[in-house]
């Protein structure tokens, strides 16, 4: 039985500390601590891997180049304009 | 009277460049230019809603740059410090721009007021391979998302998971304390998920 019965306000205080979960900024008790909770709690999983999973949607969104004029400005900006 | 302890010197990729353009070869500055105007463009992108104010950002840092680079003390990475120029010029801008509200997000404002409410599966968004659902759509909609974020989170959220700066030198290029840049951080996650859930959803 993957849920257990429990009291919803260790769900609470989990949910202020999983972005620190997440970056492993936890010491070692309280990391133990969220992570036998997590593996017992659907609902916290689910909280737990769909903020995860916005962070990693942001590291992984796609750049774009930078625009021909930007670039001419820097190397005018560094060089002096060039000549026609 | 007691001399300030000096701080340790650290040395990376950039090291020997500044070195060099430092003592005189200052046509070796387009060098570190080219090296970080697409990240300092890209960067701008999610601080700006204009792409032209994301251009005169880089512009503006990078002028700065030159103009203090003689001052730079190694004393943290040279990224590190190109990033605390550019956080301050996108800082001043947003300052000088006409709307300017710095409203607050609360943790209240995300504790689920039911526990049931939430659901017993993973969301497809969450279990589906992360290369399945990046695409040019998706970035676009998660750039748009970031802009609608105050922007004392936002820039929080751009270092630490787009630019992947630590918790430490976030907190160094914007000059708070490490608990204040988890704390923000926090928020802005899931300020951003709710919106990635509505995305999704839709």
């Amino acid at each position: 039985m993957r849920e257990k019965n429990h009291d919803h306000k260790e769900c609470i205080s989990i949910f202020r500390k999983l972005s620190e979960y997440i970056d492993g900024e936890l010491d070692e008790k309280a990391y133990e601590e969220m992570r036998t909770h997590i593996n017992e709690c659907m609902k916290c999983e689910v909280c737990l891997e769909t903020l995860r999973r916005t962070a990693d949607l942001c590291r992984g969104m796609k750049t774009r180049e930078i625009p021909d004029r930007l670039r001419e400005r820097l190397k005018s900006m560094v060089h002096g304009p060039s000549n026609p | 009277m007691q001399k300030a302890p000096e701080r340790k010197k650290v040395s990376d990729q950039d090291t020997e460049l500044i070195n060099a353009i430092n003592s005189g070869r200052s046509s070796l500055f387009y060098d570190l230019v080219k090296e970080y105007e697409e990240k300092l463009y890209n960067f701008g992108l999610r601080m700006c809603r204009e792409t032209r104010d994301a251009e005169d950002m880089v512009q503006e840092t990078f002028l700065n740059v030159y103009r203090y680079l003689s001052d730079f003390r190694h004393e943290s990475k040279f990224k590190t410090w190109l990033y605390r120029i550019a956080a301050s010029v996108c800082i001043k801008k947003r300052r000088k721009s006409k709307f300017a509200p710095q409203r607050e997000i609360s943790l209240e404002d995300f504790i689920p007021e039911n526990i049931e409410n939430i659901p017993d599966s993973l969301p497809y968004w969450a279990s589906e391979p992360l290369e399945k659902l990046l695409n040019d759509e998706l970035s676009d909609n998660i750039r748009k998302a970031i802009l609608t974020l105050p922007e004392k989170y936002r820039i929080v959220l751009v270092l630490r998971d787009i630019e992947g700066f630590s918790t430490e030198e976030t907190a160094q290029i914007l000059n708070l304390k490490p608990a204040s840049v988890k704390v923000r951080l926090h928020r802005a996650r899931l300020f951003l998920k709710e919106k990635l859930n509505d995305y999704f959803t839709a």
